[in-house]
């Protein structure tokens, strides 16, 4: 890869000026695993790389105000090993668990993961089920984004050249049960093939995302909708099962073929539905149990 | 007389743990050449079947700091192990994609790789072959014209005006009076791709041209003596004047026998006499540019009597041993005469065909193609059992094949302990026991296999090693069999140390280095603790008899008196006879009068199978002695698969090999729990998947998934049966391919015992049994 | 751009001027003669280069060198500095490599484990290995050297 210019401004102001100086020449650095690998591939060469590691507050992971609150600079391992994450969001600690490697999840970043907006990234399905919000900085102001309207396709989001993600929120509830469930070729690091979130509360309210099986993570309203305010049963969830399937359209590629995506995710929206419903129940959340 | 072994047969920790442990290892990249190192970069070919018009290099030459650019119109020469098919670099046409067409050589890495974009190559496209059957199919283009010009191997039968680089047959007994004698026939055909060995140490080399004109090369090599005879011969040099040393391995497997990417290196090296010119693979290059496992299309043809003897069998073998044969050759031909299994069997057929296709080239992968073949065989042996009636590991038992009878090209089989092997995995796994899971999604269902696998080599492959001992008494091995991380430094020197008296740490073994350490073929084919061994061991025995013959001489004691023990020499008449090999082994013994008697002990030993012939009838493949003899044994597998998903866990193994010996029992057990992962790999995931214009598409670890830590039975069961081998050191006979063998098709008969699917086509993946786990099509009957 | 980078390597303080472009691995092996993490994959997936910055492990092959700017970084080099440690004794004892080019991948992710678990089971234990890739040992006596040191560790607690 070529040389480039390396600054790593202290604060979010710099950092975008930076970025509002150079453009589209530039990019952001955060654990860079990605960022890395396109580069000393020569698929993206910036002459500027913006280290955002030097801005102190970007790190933060709380709780507060009704929402627990992430710092774009929190990496993986840092979310795993957060008491707040595994009790408060568990189908996102159980993502991050399966995120690549150890060795990867100390500097790759939740943050990175939305921003790089591949199909298959872990963090989308557990943040979609939890309407989880984004905050955007750029030369205009601040902005916050539902998590929801953040992807537009494949690698493309509503960022602006000049923004960057300094964080997300994620809505505090009570009396839930949530789950991530994966699909990998097998139980050694794998990219998703498919990943399924589901969540449920005391009300009866599910919510189902999937992802790597559309250009972005979807929600399967349809199925959320069928099964609003009704007590999950194996049929029920059977049955929302093949409704969830309708929101979702997988490609056949090298990892999967599209049927077998479709037959994997049939069984793993009922499966999280089941486990989903269980772990409200007996407030266990079976974390990191294989569910597939 | 029973031996009362005091190293040989005990467990012991492995001679090279320490420096591997503490990152002490020198492995080729760790060594430091100094500022006057050069780099290179290969400039490979998008097409997998190309004429090449033109070659424009005059760009890259003018990028700063590049050294020299090498091309085909430099060596238009072919080279290859046995076949001389390969082009150092292509002049007239590419056969596969990734191909080098050019070299660079520059003052940086980086710049090397710039230079090779540089480079402009125009090419006109040729239809692909990406499939065997493609390969033989009636007005196929051929891949290599000039078959018919090539230097070849006397023992190898090429088919000049197709694209079947060699023909192996055999044809024992009456293949259609035993069919018409069967009572049962069951029939098969399946389908192994190519996979990749994935070391974990890329291929290197460093290469250097003194200004005097010698060669040295710092090689990742299992075939330091070969790689250097083929390097004098190809560049007219003598071979004196060519040196490869061997630093540690970072993985073999196969991948790393015989010669590839070290002639581009040493290609580049001679553009800049002075320079070390350092090649090393990219994980992508390593996938296109060393070698790949052959892929086989083959078609299995059983025929039984009614009490479950076989009494006929037929094999056609269609590999696709990818865009040369230089190697794969001896692939096709080893297993042209052993793909029966182990299994007696009065009448035989087997046609053992080299495809050349335009995908990667193909050469020694550990099993030697019997895992292939195995796949085959074993399967439909489990097809037919339940046809018969039979149970499986029965029909193995009946069939398996015992000392003196002939093997298929008729000559009589070496002692084995085939039928303890096949017993003792039945009882470790539970073999008819039935399990079932807690979860009431999944089953549980085993799997059973049984192998066998002999050394593919030359007729007069040989070894040779010295030993020499030094003041304390300690000795240095010197062998030039390689340490792949199978042990050899381990077996060598305790070989060594059994018949010198001494205790293993007064022992050393060095790394091959062809100016230092004495010929060895090559280190692959499960051979070198049986040949190189046997070199160790007389090199030990010579060094003993000068030990002795001074001792006798000095102390007036005879010989037959004196032996070696606790690192020095004590009599069988005198209790208190001692003398340390530290006062003497150099030294020599002081007499009474004053005079010495001795000087540097050394021993020197040498070992050729003299009872084997290549040349066979090319008809019947009958007629010669190719193979020195069979390892057998068997392997089995209990796995939990979820009925919906098909995603199948591993939860025990067990695998015995009749090893005739183990030299060192721990080591030997590493092998097998290693080799088994390594056949899991095959048989559950791992596949080189190629678009229909023969580009890779998992040319990584990100799609090409090897066995992790979490991904192994958790119940590793690696059991040792030991008949000894006559001709081999203490009976030892080599085992560490043979372990990967019954895995694939183990897994695929656990599946079709479990669900009653029948996977003909590895890998046995989730996604192929979920969905066909209803298809009639793939419906094997229990 | 050109830098004059600063960090500790292995309990020292070093300076090397290196490109904003120079891999960590690179620098290690070939500037500061720090060979013990390997090129394995050069994009993060067979863990060969792993050493730790401030004592977390990291892949030497996909980060800059600049950014190890005033951190502290230790290899396999480092990590023995008073003699082979505990784990390194039971993967000695365990004969717990084959060819050893994974080794010291290895053996910085099994430290930074169990610096922070003292005691995993084996469960935790190959989780936290599963980037960690071995084609020679099928992990076997990497498992068994790790669970006698979680053993070793349980009986220091009490």
């Amino acid at each position: 890869m070529d040389n480039f210019r390396y600054i790593k401004p202290s604060t979010v102001d710099e950092a975008i000026s930076s970025k509002r100086e150079y453009g589209k020449k530039a990019n952001f650095l955060l654990g860079g695993t990605d960022l890395f690998i396109a580069m000393d591939k020569g698929v993206i060469t910036p002459e500027v790389v913006i280290d955002l590691k030097g801005i102190k507050t970007l790190k933060y992971l709380e709780e507060k105000d009704g929402a627990i609150f992430i710092g774009a600079a929190v990496t993986w391992t840092e979310l795993i090993e957060s008491e707040i994450i595994k009790k408060m969001v568990p189908a996102l600690w159980e993502a991050a668990d399966l995120v690549a490697s150890v060795g990867v999840r100390n500097t790759a970043t939740l943050v990175g993961n939305l921003c790089n907006a591949v199909p298959s990234l872990e963090s989308g399905a557990p943040l979609y089920v939890r309407d989880a919000v984004v905050f955007l900085e750029g030369k205009d102001g601040k902005r916050e984004v539902s998590v929801k309207d953040f992807f537009t396709g494949v690698k493309r989001t509503v960022l602006k050249d000049d923004e960057l993600m300094t964080g997300l929120k994620i809505p505090v509830v009570k009396e839930f049960g949530e789950v991530y469930i994966k699909m990998g070729r097998y139980e050694g690091e794998d990219l998703a093939q498919a990943g399924v979130s589901v969540f449920v509360d005391k009300n009866n309210n599910y919510k189902i995302s999937l992802s790597a099986v559309a250009v972005t993570p979807v929600r399967a309203t349809k199925a959320e909708d069928f099964l609003k305010g009704k007590k999950l049963t194996d049929e029920l969830a059977a049955e929302a099962a093949e409704l969830a399937l309708e929101a979702i359209a997988p490609i056949s590629d090298i990892r999967s073929s599209k049927e077998y995506r479709i037959h994997m995710c049939r069984i793993m929206v009922k499966r999280g539905l089941i486990a989903s419903v269980s772990r409200m129940e007996t407030g266990v959340p079976a974390l990191s149990t294989r569910l597939i | 007389m029973k031996e009362n072994l005091k190293v040989v047969g005990h467990d012991a920790v492995r001679l090279d743990i320490v420096e591997k442990v503490l990152g002490a290892a020198e492995y080729t990249d760790d060594i430091a050449f100094g500022p006057n190192l050069l780099h290179m970069a290969i400039l490979g070919s998008p097409y997998a079947h190309a004429e090449i018009l033109s070659i424009d290099t005059s760009e890259a030459k003018k990028l700063p700091g590049v050294k020299a650019v090498i091309t085909g119109e430099d060596y238009p020469e072919k080279f290859g192990l046995y076949l001389k098919d390969k082009s150092i670099f292509p002049v007239d046409r590419v056969r596969q994609v990734g191909e080098q067409v050019a070299g660079v050589v520059a003052t940086s890495y980086e710049i090397a790789r710039n230079a090779t974009k540089l480079i402009k190559v125009e090419y006109k496209e040729l239809p692909v072959i990406l499939d065997p059957y493609d390969s033989i199919a009636e007005g196929a283009i051929l891949i290599h014209p000039d078959l018919g010009n090539y230097v070849i191997e006397p023992w190898l039968e090429a088919q000049p005006g197709t694209n079947i680089g060699h023909l192996r047959r055999i044809r024992k007994g009456d293949i259609d009076k035993g069919f018409a004698e069967a009572e049962t026939i069951v029939e098969g055909e399946y389908h192994i791709p190519h996979v990749a060995h994935t070391c974990i140490e890329t291929h290197i080399s460093v290469s250097k041209f003194s200004l005097d004109g010698r060669l040295t090369m710092w090689n990742s090599t299992q075939s330091p003596h070969t790689q250097r005879n083929i390097m004098a011969v190809a560049l007219g040099m003598n071979h004196k004047d060519v040196r490869v040393i061997a630093p540690p391995i970072g993985g073999g497997f196969g991948g790393k026998a015989g010669i590839s990417m070290e002639v581009m290196a040493a290609a580049g090296a001679k553009s800049c006499p002075g320079h070390p010119v350092k090649l090393r693979w990219t994980r992508e290059e390593e996938f296109y540019n060393s070698s790949q496992r052959t892929g086989l299309r083959n078609k299995v043809k059983i025929g039984f009597k009614k009490n479950g003897k076989i009494i006929a069998f037929k094999h056609e073998m269609f590999w696709d041993v990818g865009a040369s044969a230089e190697y794969g050759s001896n692939v096709v031909n080893a297993t042209g005469f052993s793909a029966t299994g182990p299994y007696y069997i009065p009448n035989v057929y087997i046609d053992s065909k080299a495809c050349y296709t335009n995908n990667p080239t193909c050469s020694a992968y550990r099993g030697f193609g019997y895992s292939e073949f195995s796949f085959g065989i074993e399967s439909t042996m489990d097809k037919a059992a339940k046809i018969m009636g039979i149970d499986a590991v029965e029909l193995r038992r009946i069939n398996a094949i015992k000392e003196g009878e002939g093997v298929a090209y008729d000559v009589p089989m070496n002692p084995n302990g085939l039928i303890e092997c096949i017993d003792k995995v039945a009882e470790e796994i539970g073999w008819g026991i039935e399990e079932k899971s807690d979860d009431p999604n999944k089953i549980i269902a085993k799997g059973f296999a049984s192998v066998w696998k002999a050394p593919a080599m030359p007729a007069n492959e040989s070894s040779s090693a010295f030993i020499k001992f030094s003041e304390d008494g300690s000795i240095n091995v010197m062998v030039s069999g390689m340490e792949l991380g199978q042990g050899l430094l381990t077996v060598m020197g305790k070989i060594a140390a059994e018949v010198l008296g001494l205790t293993l740490d007064k022992v050393r073994v060095e790394l091959p280095d062809t100016d230092r350490n004495p010929y060895e073929w090559q280190t692959v084919a499960s051979h070198v603790t049986w040949s190189c061994g046997n070199a160790v061991k007389r090199a030990a025995i010579d060094a003993r008899d000068k030990i002795l013959d001074i001792v006798q001489r000095a102390h007036f004691i005879d010989k037959s008196q004196l032996y070696l023990e606790d690192n020095g020499v004590k009599c069988t008449t005198q209790d208190s006879f001692y003398i340390p090999f530290s006062d003497f082994v150099i030294t020599g013994i002081q007499t009474e009068h004053n005079t010495w008697v001795g000087g540097p002990i050394l021993g020197s030993g040498m070992f050729m199978p003299e009872y084997t012939n290549a040349m066979v009838d090319p008809k019947t493949g009958l007629g010669g002695h190719p193979m020195v003899h069979y390892t057998v044994g068997a392997g089995a597998v209990k796995v939990e698969i979820d009925k919906e998903t098909g995603r199948m866990k591993v939860l025990k193994m067990a695998e015995a090999f009749d090893l005739g010996k183990a030299i060192n029992p721990d080591l030997s057990k590493d092998q097998i729990n290693g080799g088994f992962v390594q056949g899991l790999g095959t048989a559950m995931w791992e596949q080189c998947i190629f678009d229909e214009k023969g580009k890779m598409l998992n040319d990584g670890f990100t799609d090409y998934k090897i066995p992790t830590i979490v991904d192994v039975p958790r119940d590793m069961n690696p059991i040792l049966v030991e008949v000894p081998q006559p001709d081999g050191p203490y009976g030892a006979r080599g085992h560490s391919e043979h372990t990967m063998i019954p895995v694939m098709p183990a897994i695929a008969n656990a599946v079709a015992n479990g669900l009653s699917v029948r996977i003909v086509d590895v890998p046995v993946t989730a996604e192929k049994i979920a969905m066909r786990m209803n298809d009639p099509k793939y419906k094997e009957e229990m | 751009m050109n830098h004059i980078l600063k960090f500790n390597l292995n309990g020292e303080a070093v300076e090397v001027a290196v490109k904003s472009n120079e891999k960590l691995l690179d620098v290690l092996r070939d500037k500061l003669g720090a060979v013990s993490a390997k090129f394995g994959c050069g994009v993060a997936e067979c863990g060969a280069c792993t050493v730790l910055i401030d004592d977390l492990s990291v892949r030497s092959c996909i980060t800059f060198a600049v950014e190890v700017e005033g951190k502290s970084v230790v290899t396999l080099e480092g990590l023995q500095a008073d003699g082979p440690t505990k784990i390194q004794k039971a993967f000695i004892k365990h004969n717990a490599f084959q060819c050893g080019f994974c080794a010291p991948g290895f053996i910085m992710s099994a430290t930074e484990l169990i610096s922070k678990n003292p005691s995993p089971n084996e469960e935790e234990m190959r989780h936290a290995l599963a980037g960690n890739l071995c084609r020679c040992t099928g992990y076997q006596n990497i498992v068994d050297a790790m669970n006698e040191v979680a053993e070793d560790n349980k009986g220091g607690v009490k």
